[in-house]
């Protein structure tokens, strides 16, 4: 029966293109890349053999230990955010705005599109304490209290940064859990009304535990992405103030390339993707688990 | 300006791939065998970056002027780069042999020297000597060269800065302020200001190094011209007390407020219209901002208001007040390899006329003699040409000898100084620890 | 887990009017504050761009940030025409854009194809291989990738754009395509198969009718993706003629720091404008799609 479908030689011509492709671009650049952690130096001084000893300063650093806590903290928070928000906002569609959602989810997509730098300048204009007093600070003298140098703080820089990429990328993982939502079938909802659940009764026990699996496929994209996050910091707080800002992407780089020490930077990237790697695993257990369930 | 990695999203994004891809490139370039184009150039090819306007402007005023001639034999040809693709750019170049007749040199001070000492950079000390040309300097700019490159004169001086404090006289006056001379009497100043409601100093923490330039300033007062030599040979550690000490000088303005609210969001611009919007009373900047206070729009204060002082003394330091810290803003290197008699002819041209020209045309002071005379546009700038003009020796700025790590750092931190999230002892440690890797 | 639920096409809206309509709607002013709330924070900073696009240096300084400008600068946007060589730097951002992102469509639908309708021993392990990647930061393979294009002669071209965009682009899209391929039934193809259609024309003729939807999605995503890349592209474009839009963007900064913000918003506002009628464009397309198309088998 499955003769039709094992033609090996289909299979190598449909997997072939994509297979070669990847390989050359990115398989064969992370070996080599990651061979680059047991060695010492850059490519204008060389490299030489390092053992393990660049692993080993990994475990001493405490830039590393920073950086890292920072990644997983930020991780965590803007998935929560960016999740929770897009979810919200595909209930509003969903439940609320119905067919005439159209124009508000373009809208509310939209920042997507807009360059990192844009939207860095945005928020850093918007929370900004002088010379003039943001939007943001001019908000809070207005009830009464006292404005804040947002920048001025990691923790202050930290908020800022969850909110600009809350705000950035809510609007499409709205339409990702819409499209779940539109999903589940009109009879299952209409029998719970009759059972007399409504308003948050029903999104509670009926809505959320359908759109469980599409909840959990965007939090994946999600941390995936919040793990790796570089752009938005580097556009609105370079890591600053100080390093209190730097995740472990961004430290890489500059340990990388702008400090010259290639092997080192490896190695960081190897423990940024053990991270991800540990983290996509958990996520996928957790989700198998609950799919089984029910 | 080279020497200040700017700071803003895009650079920064951009000055790490730039990196990235110039770390790449080297290897890849030390591999291919490239035909050197070196031998005799066919045009008077200029590398430069997109950032600066001036010299490609003057170059190419002086192609159909003063320098006519020479360019009809070797005519010039401008090509740029963003600053922060220039050292990839140059490393591969270099790479194939293929560097063009004179470019922007790299972004740290330690490529050019090693483009040097591997024979792809001109002495220009020796060509000019050569060509009757090297009177046309000023000795200023020729000692911050040498500082700055192992005592060679590695680059030309298209553009000649010092640094020192820019103030705003009406409101100096208007508090019966005068100007100071010593640390004490600036701190004293700042005090007044800050009581009467208005804002000591403007400057950038998000740049960063407006602020560490303080502190390399304090130093330069108080333990003299060596003060940062010493940090780069070792005989000193930036956690040595006497240096700790800088460092705790500026946070203490910072601690009194003295920087105004949120420096460390404060970019480059926004701190140089807060001067000349005349919302601050003095504002630490080079001399390049003399553009800025000639140009009527920005500068609501009005040039004849602005007054330049230099860093004050230290009560008891080693150091001169006269002792300017100084950079040559875009320094520009010439092949070694493609220095003939053409090229020689066009130098020896620009040496003799491209002072005169970048100052009536553009207000950029150089490191070449004046021969055709320019009227001033202010009094400050006249004052500023004097100083320069009699000036001996020089002095550099806090990062001009570290590493990029080190620099990075400093910088990075320098607004944590001021605010006092990070400590004076802790952000020496910092800068210390990144200096020894 | 399945990532194919949002991919999924039912319009259950539009098939079901009447029942939609029966739905007791969460009526009440909250809502329609939070809509309206919501149409502030969205809208606002688009205005901002704008107006910030047409002030002058000394407006942007010196004026709360939401004020009117003073008198309306448009020769930023002049000058973000010839400074920022718009022209020029769009049209090589297409020229990288529009192949590699055909390119890792069709390719990853077919590779998502063969990794799940196909059936062969091997092809979890390469399915796997492939989510794998989506993990990697990209900055990891910039040296390595740097060096091969040297070599190989391709910089100083946009084929190294054109590469590395497919490349890392792929691993998203086959894993998207072969999680939707997973709701089609292995059985339709069987049949056309047998019926003398060969299963790559199978793959051509039935299947990819059938994942029109998926494939419009993937391809916005990824289209923005590339689109707003400034990583790869400035790493692997050597010369003033290769830059694209975003490259671009770097051509106002000055000396020492100075940045002109009049002429860099307004060549973020036609950078931002433009994608926005390409989205526009490519919205209606897929809504079409979404509502048109009752595919699924």
């Amino acid at each position: 029966m499955h003769r039709v479908l094992g033609d090996r030689r289909a299979v190598a011509i449909l997997l072939g293109p994509a297979l070669l492709v990847y390989t050359l671009v990115m398989l064969v650049p992370i070996g080599w890349s990651l061979g680059y952690s047991f060695t010492k130096g850059n490519s204008i001084t060389g490299f030489s053999w390092a053992g393990f000893s660049n692993f080993q300063r990994l475990a001493d650093d405490p830039a590393v230990h920073d950086a890292l806590w920072f990644t997983v903290k930020y991780a965590v928070v803007v998935t929560a955010g960016q999740v929770a928000a897009g979810y919200a906002l595909a209930l509003l569609y969903t439940f609320y705005l119905k067919r005439a959602s159209a124009l508000v989810r373009t809208l509310v997509f939209f920042p997507v599109v807009l360059p990192t730098v844009a939207v860095g300048l945005l928020f850093q204009k918007f929370f900004q304490v002088a010379p003039q007093t943001g939007p943001v600070n001019s908000l809070l003298e207005l009830v009464g209290l006292h404005s804040v140098d947002w920048f001025g703080s990691a923790g202050g820089s930290f908020w800022v940064l969850v909110l600009m990429d809350v705000w950035r990328s809510m609007g499409f993982y709205a339409v990702l859990l819409f499209a779940g939502l539109v999903d589940i079938p009109e009879e299952v909802l209409e029998s719970a009304r009759l059972d007399g659940a409504s308003g948050l009764r029903l999104i509670r026990h009926i809505v959320l535990p359908l759109s469980f699996p599409v909840l959990m496929s965007s939090a994946i994209f999600s941390i995936n992405g919040t793990l790796k996050v570089f752009d938005s910091i580097v556009a609105l707080t370079n890591g600053g103030p100080g390093s209190g800002t730097t995740p472990l992407t961004l430290y890489m780089f500059q340990t990388s390339f702008t400090y010259g020490d290639y092997g080192y930077g490896s190695t960081i990237a190897v423990l940024l993707t053990v991270l991800c790697l540990l983290v996509t695993l958990v996520v996928f257990r957790v989700s198998r688990r609950d799919l089984t369930k029910g | 300006m080279t020497n200040n990695p700017t700071r803003t999203g895009r650079t920064r994004l951009a000055g790490y791939t730039a990196a990235a891809a110039a770390v790449v490139l080297l290897a890849s370039a030390c591999g291919s065998g490239g035909t050197g184009a070196s031998a005799s150039p066919k045009n008077f090819d200029y590398l430069s970056v997109t950032e600066n306007t001036t010299i490609k402007k003057t170059l190419t005023t002086l192609s159909t002027t003063s320098c006519a001639d020479q360019n009809k034999a070797l005519p010039l040809k401008v090509d740029t780069v963003p600053q922060s693709g220039l050292d990839q750019k140059l490393q591969l170049l270099a790479g194939q042999n293929a560097l063009p007749v004179q470019f922007a040199a790299g972004n740290a001070p330690a490529l050019t020297t090693q483009l040097f000492t591997a024979g792809n950079v001109a002495n220009l000390e020796d060509e000019l000597t050569k060509l009757g040309a090297f009177d046309q300097l000023q000795p200023a700019a020729v000692s911050t060269i040498k500082a700055l490159y192992q005592n060679k004169l590695a680059v030309l001086p298209y553009e000649y800065n010092i640094e020192g404090i820019f103030y705003n006289k009406k409101v100096f006056e208007a508090n019966g302020v005068s100007v100071p001379k010593t640390w004490d009497e600036l701190v004293a100043a700042a005090a007044k200001f800050q009581g009467a409601g208005v804002q000591p100093f403007a400057a950038s923490g998000q740049q960063g190094w407006p602020l560490t330039r303080l502190v390399s300033g304090y130093l330069y007062r108080s333990l003299g011209p060596g003060a940062m030599s010493a940090i780069a040979n070792g005989t000193a550690r930036l956690t040595d007390p006497e240096y700790v000490k800088a460092a705790q000088q500026v946070a203490e303005l910072g601690r009194k407020g003295y920087f105004g609210q949120g420096v460390g969001s404060i970019d480059y611009d926004t701190a140089m219209n807060q001067f000349l919007g005349g919302k601050a009373a003095m504002f630490y900047m080079g001399s390049w901002a003399l553009a800025n206070i000639a140009d009527a729009e920005q500068d609501t204060v009005g040039a004849e208001n602005v007054g330049f002082m230099p860093f004050p003394a230290v009560a008891g330091g080693k150091g001169s007040i006269d002792q300017y810290p100084s950079n040559v803003g875009l320094p520009v290197a010439m092949n070694a390899k493609g220095f003939d008699q053409k090229t020689g002819d066009w130098v020896k041209c620009v040496a003799r006329n491209y002072g005169s020209v970048a100052l009536k045309d553009q207000g950029t002071i150089s490191g070449f003699k004046v021969n055709t005379p320019v009227e001033s546009a202010n009094a400050v700038t006249g004052q500023i040409r004097d100083t320069i003009g009699a000036s001996k020796e020089s002095v550099l700025w806090f990062e001009a000898l570290f590493s990029t790590k080190a620099t990075t750092v400093s910088q990075q931190n320098a607004a944590s100084l001021v605010t006092g999230a990070t400590s004076p002892e802790k952000f020496m440690q910092l800068v210390q620890d990144a200096l020894a890797q | 887990m399945s990532v194919d639920a949002p991919l999924r096409t039912a319009p259950a809206h539009a098939a079901r009017p009447a029942a939609a309509r029966r739905r007791r709607p969460l009526r009440g002013l909250w809502a329609k504050v939070l809509i309206a709330l919501l149409v502030v924070v969205e809208v606002y900073p688009l205005v901002w761009m704008f107006l910030t696009s047409v002030k002058s240096n000394s407006d942007y300084l010196n004026h709360s940030t939401w004020s009117l400008p003073t008198h309306w600068e448009w020769g930023n946007y002049a000058e973000a025409w010839t400074t920022g060589h718009i022209g020029l730097y769009v049209r090589n951002s297409l020229l990288a854009v529009v192949p590699s992102l055909a390119l890792v469509l069709l390719i990853g639908a077919a590779a998502g194809f063969a990794l799940q309708i196909m059936v062969w021993k091997g092809r979890s392990l390469t399915l796997l291989v492939f989510l794998a990647g989506v993990m990697v930061p990209s900055q990891l393979i910039l040296l390595p990738l740097f060096t091969v294009y040297f070599r190989t002669g391709l910089s100083g071209t946009l084929w190294p754009l054109v590469l590395t965009y497919t490349g890392t682009g792929l691993p998203l899209t086959v894993f998207m395509m072969a999680t939707y391929y997973k709701t089609v039934p292995r059985e339709l193809f069987e049949a056309a198969a047998i019926d003398g259609a060969g299963i790559l024309r199978a793959f051509w003729t039935i299947s990819l009718p059938m994942v029109r939807n998926a494939i419009l999605t993937v391809g916005l995503v990824q289209f923005f993706f590339i689109w707003n890349d400034l990583l790869v592209a400035l790493t692997f474009t050597n010369s003033q003629d290769l830059r694209t839009v975003q490259v671009g963007l770097l051509n106002f900064t000055g000396d020492f720091g100075a940045t002109r913000y009049g002429p860099l918003f307004a060549a973020i506002c036609l950078n931002v404008f433009g994608t926005l009628a390409v989205y526009l464009f490519l919205n209606q397309k897929v809504m079409k799609g979404l509502t048109g198309g009752a595919v699924k088998g």
